[in-house]
C-alpha cells in the first residue's frame, strides 16, 4: 500500500497556486506579480507530476505524458519570462517606477 | 476491486475544518501582506498562519499513521518549505527577498519532483528557474533599485492592493481546491506501488518525447528563440523621455535613417545610400 496518498501532492501544488493567485492580486510590484505568475505555474506543475507518478502502475505512458507536459510548461514559463522582463524594464524606463498603479490609464 | 476499496476509505479532512483553516490561514496573510501596519502585526500574521498549516498537517500525518507504518517524512519537509516560502514570496515587501524566497520554494519543488520519481524533471527545473529565469529577474530588480532606489522601499511595495478582496479569492479558491481534493481524489488513492516497476530512468523519457512528442518539442525550440528574438526587441525601443538623452547612436528605432553617420562633413555621404 502507498505511504503517501496523491492529495498529499495535490494539496501542495493547490496550495502554491492559490497562494500564487492571492500574490498576484494583491502585489502592486511588477516583478513580484511575475513571481506570482512563476509560483502559480509550479503549482501546476507539481500536480502534473504527482498525477503521471501515481499512474504509473496502471498507465506508464502517463508518467512521461506528465513530464512531457512539464517540460512544455517549463518551456512557455522561460519565454513567458523572458518577454514579461523586457516589458518590465521597457515600462520602467518610461515611468522610472516599477509600481502597477502608475499604469492605471490602460484600464481604459 | 481497488476502486471499491478506495471509496470506502473514511474522509481524510472534513469540508469544514479546510473551510475554518483556510479563514484562518487567511486572516494571517491578511496580516502578514505589507501594509502601513506595525511589525508586531505581521509577526502575529506569521504567526497565525503557521498554526494553519501545522493543525492541516497534523490532521494529515494522522490519516497517513493510520493507513501505513512510514511517515514519508522528506515529503512533509519539502512540502513545508515550498509552502512557507511560497508565502513569504507573495508577502514580503523587499522584491529581491521575494525572488530568493522563489528560489527555496523551487528546490522544494524539486524535491517533491524527486520524491515523485520525476528525477530530470526536478534537474531541469532547478536549471531553468533556480538558474536562468531567477538570475534574469535578480538581474532586473538590481537595476530597478539602482536606477529609482537608493535602498529605500517605495510605496509600491509596502503597501498592498485590496488585501481582503484577494486574500478572500486567493484562500477561497485554496479552500474549494483542497475540499474537491480530499473529498473526490480518494477514487485514485489505491492506484500506485511504493516503487515503479518498470524504466524511469530519463532514457525512457527522451524516448517517450522523441517517438511521442517530436513536434511539440520541436516547437517549443521555435518560442523559445521567438521569445529571445520578441524580448530583445521590446527592450532596445527607444522611450520618449530617453530620446536625445542617449548618447550612443545605436541606440534607438530599427530605422537605419535615425543612425548618424559620423566623420564626414559631405551631406551626400550623410545621406543614407538608398535615399
Amino acid at each position: 500500500m502507498t505511504d503517501l496518498a496523491l492529495q498529499h501532492y495535490l494539496a501542495v501544488g493547490a496550495i502554491l497556486f492559490a497562494i500564487g493567485l492571492m500574490g498576484f492580486v494583491t502585489r502592486r510590484n511588477l516583478i513580484i506579480m511575475f513571481l506570482c505568475t512563476e509560483l502559480m505555474f509550479q503549482g501546476i506543475a507539481v500536480t502534473l507530476i504527482a498525477f503521471g507518478r501515481y499512474h504509473f502502475a496502471t498507465r506508464p505512458e502517463a508518467f512521461f505524458a506528465s513530464q512531457a507536459f512539464v517540460l512544455f510548461v517549463l518551456v512557455i514559463a522561460a519565454a513567458e519570462a523572458a518577454l514579461a522582463l523586457g516589458l518590465i524594464v521597457l515600462l520602467f524606463r518610461r515611468k522610472q517606477t516599477l509600481d502597477a498603479e502608475a499604469w492605471h490609464e490602460l484600464n481604459g | 476491486m481497488n476502486l471499491i476499496a478506495a471509496s470506502n476509505l473514511p474522509m481524510v479532512v472534513s469540508p469544514v475544518l479546510i473551510l475554518v483553516l483556510a479563514i484562518v490561514a487567511g486572516i494571517g496573510t491578511l496580516m502578514l501582506l505589507p501594509s502601513r501596519r506595525e511589525a508586531a502585526t505581521r509577526a502575529i500574521g506569521g504567526v497565525v498562519v503557521l498554526t494553519g498549516l501545522l493543525i492541516l498537517a497534523a490532521t494529515l500525518v494522522r490519516y497517513v499513521a493510520s493507513q501505513s507504518e512510514s511517515m514519508g517524512v522528506y515529503f512533509w519537509i519539502f512540502a513545508a518549505i515550498a509552502i512557507i516560502s511560497a508565502l513569504r514570496v507573495a508577502t514580503h515587501r523587499r522584491p529581491v527577498y521575494s525572488a530568493l524566497y522563489f528560489m527555496l520554494a523551487t528546490f522544494a519543488s524539486a524535491g517533491l519532483f524527486v520524491l515523485l520519481w520525476a528525477d530530470f524533471m526536478a534537474a531541469a527545473l532547478l536549471l531553468i528557474y533556480g538558474g536562468a529565469i531567477l538570475v534574469t529577474y535578480v538581474f532586473v530588480i538590481m537595476l530597478a533599485a539602482q536606477a529609482g532606489g537608493r535602498g529605500e522601499l517605495t510605496e509600491a511595495d509596502t503597501v498592498a492592493r485590496e488585501p481582503l478582496a484577494a486574500v478572500s479569492l486567493g484562500f477561497g479558491m485554496m479552500a474549494l481546491l483542497l475540499i474537491v481534493i480530499f473529498d473526490k481524489g480518494q477514487v485514485i488513492v489505491a492506484s500506485s506501488p511504493i516503487m515503479p516497476e518498470g524504466d524511469t530512468s530519463v532514457r525512457a523519457l527522451a524516448k517517450y518525447l522523441f517517438a511521442n512528442q517530436l513536434v511539440n518539442l520541436e516547437l517549443s525550440g521555435l518560442i523559445l528563440t521567438l521569445a529571445m528574438v520578441g524580448a530583445i526587441v521590446i527592450s532596445r525601443r527607444r522611450v520618449p523621455s530617453e530620446i536625445g538623452v542617449v548618447a550612443s547612436p545605436f541606440i534607438g528605432d530599427d530605422n537605419p535613417h535615425d543612425i548618424a553617420v559620423t566623420g564626414t562633413t559631405d551631406p551626400r555621404q550623410k545621406a543614407y545610400p538608398e535615399t
